[in-house]
């Protein structure tokens, strides 16, 4: 299985984490970035010079960010109006890769972007979300409550998770 | 899920699902930090009062999340008497392992009480006799504040607060919660 | 419940003829519950075993922090809150051990004895655990180390860079330094990061004793 990226997102609707591994959108077989990246403020950088698309149509992590959540915030609306309060959606596709969703009672939105052959990833994110979110983040008190431009998310323990959990995603 | 399976889940999560330490390390830690706050504050035991809510309700809005992990709960209760059922029987349980008894609903369903027959925060307490401690220090405000931040966070705004401690010579120790109102979710920011 | 093993009754009761309750209501303007049992009702072993959730202490100890952050310069002045707050636990904590120690309970006059008393009962107390090792520090003859492999009040601490000098286990610190007062043995205690292979989050705890302590030390037990 391939992962491309995976943000997180809070109940103000902001990016508080977002880290990209591979880019989904060149064209298979994916060329690994030569370190993984790391965004923590993405959503308000968005002028800086790392994050200035690249030449072409590739978007940079923030816009992406963006629209992820564009999306997802009106899928899952669409799909409450649709089913009722208690639905949600898990998981797109298109023919380049496919979008997982998990959003806690809390209003924590966790979204990972795959290839298109990986199974439904909800239960992967919800480990995400109790193993590594609430026992490095949550229960850190150096990092603050809230994290406004994605504040005090990725700290050491954090990423090493992440990392690791990424790759024994099956 | 009924009331009677609520309270197997919170039984459960204590049991099998919470790490465990020793409680008189937490009923000392917590008697340092009002102690330290009476302190600084001059025993202005209002604003005593004021801080130890708002460091409850910074607590109450991590909390919730450790709670939910650990609850494994996926929905919103359905109604404001199934909430307060879980934070007697799955909330304090899980984290005091205690559940205080609800009571005194109002007729609108929008106010209750939670009955505390043990506070392992105040265990070895008695407030200075200093002709006003008693008066107007409520001892376990840190408690309202961590309900109020928790439930803002599953988009509940309610007010908590004490209205009897034993502590102050009344017999019961009792805190009443009332739904302000529910949260609506909040909508990204528009497009410049 | 015996009421007359209560740490807080003063010590002299044999002679006075007062009345058993006298001296309490006479002295104090508290209200007390008619219906309730006060804390003096209740028997001081009935927390000894009792536990809560490792959470709810992780969430206590976190606002303690942030709340302590928001008024010190530095991470020295946070650690010595930090310390500040300990101490006041082992105050109280050292009170509670010596009481249940009961007639078994000894008072320790040497160095080692005491720093045994903190790394075995008092940590076995407080943490269910005994303290990873006790040393001494080799160039000063003041100096002794005890470590934690993993100190309890670090366990969802990410220190992030540019406060690596900080060791949220100054609170331990201060309950050990209070213990140590609360015996005599005056001394600083400072808590130190100091990781292993198996074990990053390695805290030493650095004692060291006031000069007195060393001499009543020589006095009584000679140095050599």
């Amino acid at each position: 299985m391939v992962v491309f990226s995976f943000f997180i997102f809070d109940r103000h609707c902001e990016c508080i984490y977002l880290r990209q591994w591979l880019d989904a959108t060149t064209p298979s077989p994916a060329q690994p970035l030569s370190r993984p990246v790391t965004a923590s403020s993405a959503a308000t950088n968005t002028t800086s010079a790392v994050e200035k698309p690249p030449a072409g149509n590739k978007l940079s992590m923030a816009e992406q960010a963006k629209l992820v959540f564009g999306v997802i915030f009106s899928l899952r609306n669409m799909v409450k109006k649709l089913c009722g309060p208690d639905d949600s959606f898990l998981c797109y596709r298109t023919g380049q890769y496919k979008l997982h969703y998990y959003e806690t009672i809390t209003s924590l939105r966790f979204v990972m972007l795959t290839d298109i052959r990986t199974e439904n990833l909800k239960s992967s994110l919800h480990q995400i979300y109790v193993n590594l979110y609430v026992e490095y983040v949550v229960k850190n008190p150096l990092s603050p409550v809230e994290h406004p431009g994605g504040e005090g998310v990725n700290n050491e323990m954090f990423e090493l998770g992440i990392d690791s959990f990424v790759r024994t995603i099956p | 899920m009924s009331s009677t399976s609520r309270a197997r889940l919170g039984e459960e999560v204590w049991k099998t699902r919470t790490d465990k330490i020793n409680a008189e390390l937490v009923t000392l830690t917590y008697g340092s930090v009002v102690a330290q706050l009476c302190k600084d504050l001059d025993g202005d035991y209002a604003e005593v009062n004021k801080q130890l809510d708002k460091m409850g309700y910074n607590i109450g809005l991590r909390l919730i999340e450790d709670f939910l992990a650990k609850s494994n709960m996926q929905q919103k209760c359905a109604n404001f008497r199934d909430t307060a059922d879980v934070i007697s029987k799955v909330g304090f349980k899980m984290f005091l392992n205690i559940t205080p008894t609800i009571a005194n609903w109002s007729s609108d369903s929008k106010q209750f009480s939670l009955m505390f027959d043990e506070n392992p925060l105040a265990d070895f307490v008695e407030l200075p006799d200093d002709g006003k401690a008693q008066a107007e220090l409520w001892y376990s405000n840190m408690l309202c504040g961590v309900i109020r931040g928790a439930l803002e966070m599953v988009q509940m705004q309610v007010d908590a607060h004490f209205v009897n401690d034993v502590l102050r010579g009344h017999d019961t120790t009792e805190m009443r919660i009332s739904l302000v109102r529910y949260i609506d979710d909040e909508m990204p920011a528009d497009d410049e | 419940m015996n009421r007359d093993t209560s740490p807080f009754r003063p010590a002299s009761t044999g002679a006075s003829p007062t009345p058993k309750h006298a001296s309490l209501t006479a002295s104090t303007n508290l209200r007390y519950s008619l219906t309730r049992k006060s804390i003096y009702d209740r028997h001081l072993n009935r927390t000894k075993t009792s536990e809560l959730s490792k959470s709810a202490f992780a969430f206590l100890f976190g606002e303690m922090v942030q709340h302590a952050q928001k008024k010190v310069y530095g991470v020295q002045d946070l650690e010595k809150k930090l310390n500040q707050h300990g101490y006041a636990v082992g105050q109280r904590f050292l009170e509670l051990l010596l009481w249940r120690e009961g007639r078994t309970a000894k008072r320790e006059t040497r160095i080692l004895g005491i720093l045994q008393f903190i790394s075995h009962s008092l940590y076995r107390a407080i943490f269910q655990k005994p303290a990873d090792t006790l040393e001494k520090v080799r160039e000063n003859e003041d100096e002794y180390m005890i470590s934690d492999n993993d100190p309890l009040v670090n366990s969802y601490i990410s220190v992030p860079k540019e406060m690596s000098q900080l060791n949220c286990a100054a609170f331990i610190a201060g309950i050990i330094e209070a213990v140590l007062d609360g015996h005599c043995f005056p001394a600083k205690v400072t808590a130190h990061t100091a990781p292993s292979d198996m074990w990053p989050g390695r805290t030493v705890f650095l004692i060291k004793f006031e000069p007195e302590v060393l001499e009543r030390e020589g006095l009584r037990h000679g140095s050599t």
